[in-house]
């Protein structure tokens, strides 16, 4: 197997992880953790599967994941502040009627 | 086969790590984990032939978001520190199911691209050739500053306006309560006289070497950033109300001479943002340096100015 069919796979194993966190976790804070892992998942696979240059790497995927970490952070930054908001005015971070009941 | 074990290894660690964030029992032990998986993403990054988004992630990824949610978390433990949001995971029977299937399809998406006959990377040849005679030996700040710089403006404008509906959902709540000076503690002095100007350094040197080797605008201001941080936390900047004028200054700089530099030279006849050389390259990147530093250090104090603490 070579490796970049290996981060390929990776990659398809923390998008995984990340959906199953994001459906489990109650806490919005995890869900954060869960929808930044499903990010980093789908930069892993941009990058994997890019096609190399004369055994060089393609620079424009690198530079759009670039980008793309940077909003990552500006868009968890705003999500913390909803979060912290959130839990100050109602007393729970989390979206749910009550967090501690299963379904 | 040695590489290939390296990279098995970095790939499991990383599933792993991603695993123990999802499911570890207590959220603080989440964020460090999260951080160590953003660390390890870095390692990933450099295994992959990208060392700018290794040093991307390392800033930026694991060290400002991380630095990001361990202050929400505080601020959570401070509203009520009796009940500090001690987490239940929800069971749900489609949980898994519908994990897998998604994993799946990202697995037969990559494996498919990966085992389509390829095209050479029409874009990518060309930004190789085309840098060769800019004098621009990185060719990811090449493809941010010169054919995708549409892309960089808007990420800085997305940056700033991500800190400015943080600051109007949270309100000013924070700058009323100032971070204690920690004067007792008699090393925090010495260690600061040696890290701010380090990091100073070390985020210059990331600037200026961004034009030849990894390195850029956006790993040089989260570094830049940590600094800030640093100062931050040891109580010698204060959160304060109100927009004062330098760091308004400074949060609006990066895009407003990376704006004025791309309308003006359509008076000379260039295209929108056909930028005129090197030094407009390193001009907005310094600007744009320091406008991502000063945003990133205000979202971490919560608060929309800053004003000096006593030493």
């Amino acid at each position: 197997m070579s490796s970049t069919a290996l981060y390929v796979l990776v990659a398809a194993g923390l998008f995984g992880i990340g959906v199953y966190g994001l459906i489990i976790a109650s806490h919005l804070l995890r869900k954060l953790f869960a929808i930044n892992i499903m990010g980093n998942a789908i930069f892993v696979l941009m990058v994997a599967a890019s096609a190399p240059l004369d055994g060089r790497p393609d620079a424009v995927p690198q530079a759009l994941v670039l980008t793309g970490i940077v909003i990552a952070v500006s868009a968890t930054a705003f999500a913390l502040a909803l979060m912290v908001q959130l839990y100050r005015v109602t007393g729970q971070a989390s979206l749910e009627e009550d967090p501690t009941e299963d379904d | 086969m040695t590489d290939l074990a390296v990279d098995v290894l970095i790939g499991a660690g990383l599933l792993a790590l991603a695993w123990q964030t999802i499911i570890g029992k207590s959220l603080f032990r989440g964020i460090v984990l999260f951080v160590v998986f953003g660390l390890t993403m870095a390692l990933a990054w450099a295994r992959m032939g990208a060392p700018d988004l290794a040093l991307a992630e390392a800033a930026i990824g694991a060290g400002v978001t991380g630095a990001l949610m361990l202050v929400a978390f505080r601020r959570l433990v401070r509203i009520r520190p009796e009940q500090s949001a001690q987490p239940a995971l929800r069971r749900s029977r489609l949980a898994l199911p519908v994990a897998v299937l998604a994993g799946s399809l990202v697995a037969v998406i990559g494996l498919a691209v990966v085992a389509v006959e390829r095209d050479p990377a029409v874009a990518g040849q060309a930004v190789a050739q085309a840098l060769t005679d800019s004098g621009l030996g990185n060719p990811i700040t090449g493809v941010l500053l010169l054919y995708r710089n549409l892309d960089t403006l808007l990420e800085v404008a997305v940056l700033l306006a991500a800190f400015l509906a943080a600051r109007t959902v949270f309100g000013e709540d924070e700058a009323r309560s100032p971070t204690p000076s920690r004067r007792e503690v008699p090393l925090v002095g010495a260690l600061l006289a040696i890290i701010v100007p380090l990091t100073i350094l070390i985020a210059t040197h990331l600037l200026l070497a961004g034009s030849r080797e990894p390195g850029g605008a956006f790993q040089a201001g989260a570094v830049l950033a940590a600094s800030g941080v640093l100062l931050v936390l040891a109580g010698r900047l204060q959160p304060a109300a109100g927009l004062s004028s330098w760091p308004a200054l400074g949060l609006t700089l990066g895009l407003m001479l990376f704006s004025l530099i791309g309308l003006a030279v359509m008076a000379f006849g260039a295209p929108l943002l056909a930028l005129p050389g090197l030094w407009a390259v390193y001009l907005i990147e310094t600007a744009m340096m320091l406008s991502i530093a000063m945003t990133l250090v205000l979202l971490f104090a919560g608060a929309s100015g800053l004003r000096r603490g006593s030493p």
